[in-house]
């Protein structure tokens, strides 16, 4: 199981498919490299029986022109005693062997059909007047070197004093010498030998070479860059690859590592806005709901404005009918009669119901300003007048605490007596005729706007936490049924909305209430 | 001999009567038409003190009326009865020459308070 694994790696098969060419490469150059090595060594053995045979004849030249036969004998007896010369002989046209390096041999005569003869006496009688090489193999399975080398007839040969030869023959015979190759076979087998243990030790040096090679360079690399990997797959997008090559290794391993980089930047903005969509989801809602409840709430103001303009046009014209004759009806009765007095209720609740229709017109009139550079200081002054002289304020204390240095506001002066009056009036009613109302005007700055703020405080009941959310709605009021309409806190809202300002509450039961109306400077200063 | 003669112009019934009844025992000769038409006709045949004219009417509005009295006839002062009064129209009509501006519902004592002031501004022009 390792070892297929080992095989199916990149080393492995880097290492199998060099080993393998090398292999191959190594068994071919040994090859042809031994077979040129024998080739060298068989054609300096064939100049060697050349040069033995010539050897032979200049050796015996001397006896053959004495025609001495045992000196003849002797010689070849000597020579063929040599080491590695297994049989030299001299044979005569006719077959016969008149002198053998085995005595044994002289005087036997070989056919002429069979081998040496048969070499140059071809089936037509034809003879070859060349040496012949031949190869063979002796009884201990060593090679032979066989050469026939014929015998020419010579000049000498045929003027001798012996006239042992005519001067008819061509040739005279032939030197026929059997040499063994045992030692060129040793030393070519030697040699194959050596040569396969060299390259064995060049294959072995060259694997593990290469082995180290692909260890440090790849498998190494490699098998870091899978733990990393495996690092960071499993989460661990802190680790980083210290692979400090200059290759294309180490470029891998940046890339790794930038990718690593990068991947934690990532998932750290996706976690980090994860995180944050909550709320910014929460807060876009609730600004969303702020607005549309706005629009909402201006929309039900602008409708109930419409509808009180028609309203108020349609019922004035009965109400004045009833007002009229009620008058008319109230002098036919004395003063302190029981009529009289049914009469002035029927009078009084006309007129209250005139001031519901007044109260419901003030939404139709909020758009409707005309809005110039106005002292609020004065317009207070103004709207305390109207009320400090009426009976309700005998016993409330007014205190005013105005700054001298108020900056002006773009408003339409009747609307703001309006919310002013409004203001103080239900101040007045929270006191219940007896405490301190204090109104207090000053400049602030919220938002890096600049606001003039008016501050109407009263020593009154307070209200509680459920009416407070309330107020602003139309027709909500806290007062007993005929006094209070419900619409003079949504009607100064709408004033003041319209004029870029804003009315808060602060009130704590049993202590008292603050109302602050804030509007924008007028940018232009006096 | 009547103390003035006063012409009321509204569409509404209960209005024209409340005018009458109000301003007929004080003294004053009082003509009751339904629209600027009517009203018109009658300017032309006779002559007149005051005009109580309402603001809202079909066809022809208060301050339509206004206007043309003021043309042919400046001498005739006009009183606008409104059901609702807006800062637009009042001053509007203030512009245009009316002598004074009544919201609906008046009291009898409020309509003959106007109606007097009117008639001693016309006596001292």
């Amino acid at each position: 199981m390792r070892v297929e694994k080992s095989l199916h790696s990149l080393t492995g098969k880097l290492l199998l498919t060099i080993g393998t060419l090398m292999l191959v490469g190594s068994t071919l150059f040994w090859y042809f490299l031994l077979k040129h090595q024998e080739k060298e060594l068989l054609e300096n053995s064939v100049k060697y029986a050349y040069s033995f045979v010539d050897y032979v004849k200049k050796s015996t030249r001397y006896g053959m022109m004495t025609a001495n036969k045992l000196l003849i004998q002797q010689t070849i007896e000597a020579i063929g005693s040599s080491e590695g010369i297994r049989n030299v002989r001299i044979v005569e046209c006719t077959g016969r062997i008149d002198y053998s390096s085995n005595p044994a041999d002289v005087g036997k005569t070989l056919d002429k059909n069979r081998p040496p003869c048969s070499g140059c006496h071809g089936p037509a009688g034809k003879t070859r007047d060349s040496a012949i090489v031949s190869f063979s193999k002796d009884s201990d399975d060593m090679r032979v070197l066989k050469i026939i080398h014929p015998i020419y007839n010579e000049k000498p040969c045929y003027t001798a004093a012996c006239h042992f030869h005519t001067e008819d023959k061509k040739m005279l015979g032939i030197i026929e010498a059997e040499v063994s190759l045992a030692h060129l076979d040793m030393s070519i087998k030697n040699q194959g030998i050596a040569i396969t243990i060299y390259i064995l030790i060049f294959l072995f040096v060259i694997s593990v070479a290469l082995c180290t090679i692909l260890w440090n360079l790849v498998s190494t690399p490699v098998s870091l860059l899978k733990q990393g990997m495996e690092r960071v797959a499993g989460g661990d997008l802190d680790y980083t690859l210290t692979i400090n090559t200059r290759d294309e290794m180490g470029d891998l391993a940046n890339a790794f590592n930038a990718m690593t980089a990068d991947l934690k930047k990532a998932k750290n903005e996706l976690l980090e806005w994860g995180n944050t969509l909550e709320k910014k989801v929460d807060d876009k809602t609730r600004t969303i709901q702020m607005a549309q409840a706005q629009l909402i709430h201006s929309e039900k103001l602008a409708s109930l404005g419409r509808m009180a303009a028609g309203v108020a046009h349609e019922i004035n014209s009965p109400l004045t009918g009833i007002v009229t004759f009620g008058h008319l009806l109230l002098k036919r009765f004395p003063p302190g009669s029981q009529e009289r007095e049914d009469v002035e209720v029927i009078i009084e609740q006309a007129n209250r119901c005139s001031n519901i229709i007044k109260g419901l017109l003030g939404f139709a009139r909020a758009s409707a300003a005309e809005k110039a550079p106005v002292n609020i200081n004065d317009v207070l002054d103004r709207s305390l007048n109207i009320v400090r002289n009426k009976a309700d304020f005998f016993n409330i204390k007014l205190v005013t605490e105005f700054d001298d240095s108020l900056r002006r506001v773009k408003a339409d002066a009747s609307q703001l007596q309006q919310v002013f009056l409004n203001m103080i009036m239900n101040a007045a009613d929270a006191v219940e005729g007896k405490g301190t109302i204090s109104i207090i005007t000053k400049n602030v700055i919220e938002d890096n706007t600049e606001f003039v703020e008016i501050e109407f405080r009263d020593t009154g009941t307070g209200i509680s936490e459920e009416n407070i959310e309330k107020i602003f709605e139309p027709f909500f009021t806290t007062k007993p049924v005929g006094k209070g309409t419900g619409l003079g806190l949504a009607v100064s809202h709408g004033i003041v909305l319209d004029h870029g300002g804003k009315l808060l509450v602060k009130s704590k039961p049993g202590e008292g209430t603050s109302f602050f109306v804030k509007f924008p400077a007028d940018k232009e200063k006096p | 001999m009547s103390k003035g003669k006063i012409l009321v112009i509204d569409d509404e019934d209960i209005v024209r009567t409340s005018c009458s009844r109000t301003l007929s025992p004080e003294g004053y000769e009082v003509k009751l038409v339904k629209s600027g038409f009517d009203g018109f006709k009658l300017l032309e045949e006779e002559q007149f003190d005051i005009v109580l004219t309402d603001l809202k009417m079909p066809e022809i509005d208060g301050i339509e009326i206004l206007r043309r009295i003021k043309e042919k006839w400046p001498e005739v002062e006009v009183i606008i009865i409104t059901g609702y009064q807006t800062v637009d129209t009042a001053v509007k009509s203030i512009k245009l020459g009316a002598f004074d501006y009544l919201e609906k519902p008046f009291t009898p004592d409020g309509l003959i308070s106007s109606v007097t002031k009117a008639m001693d501004h016309k006596k001292t022009d």
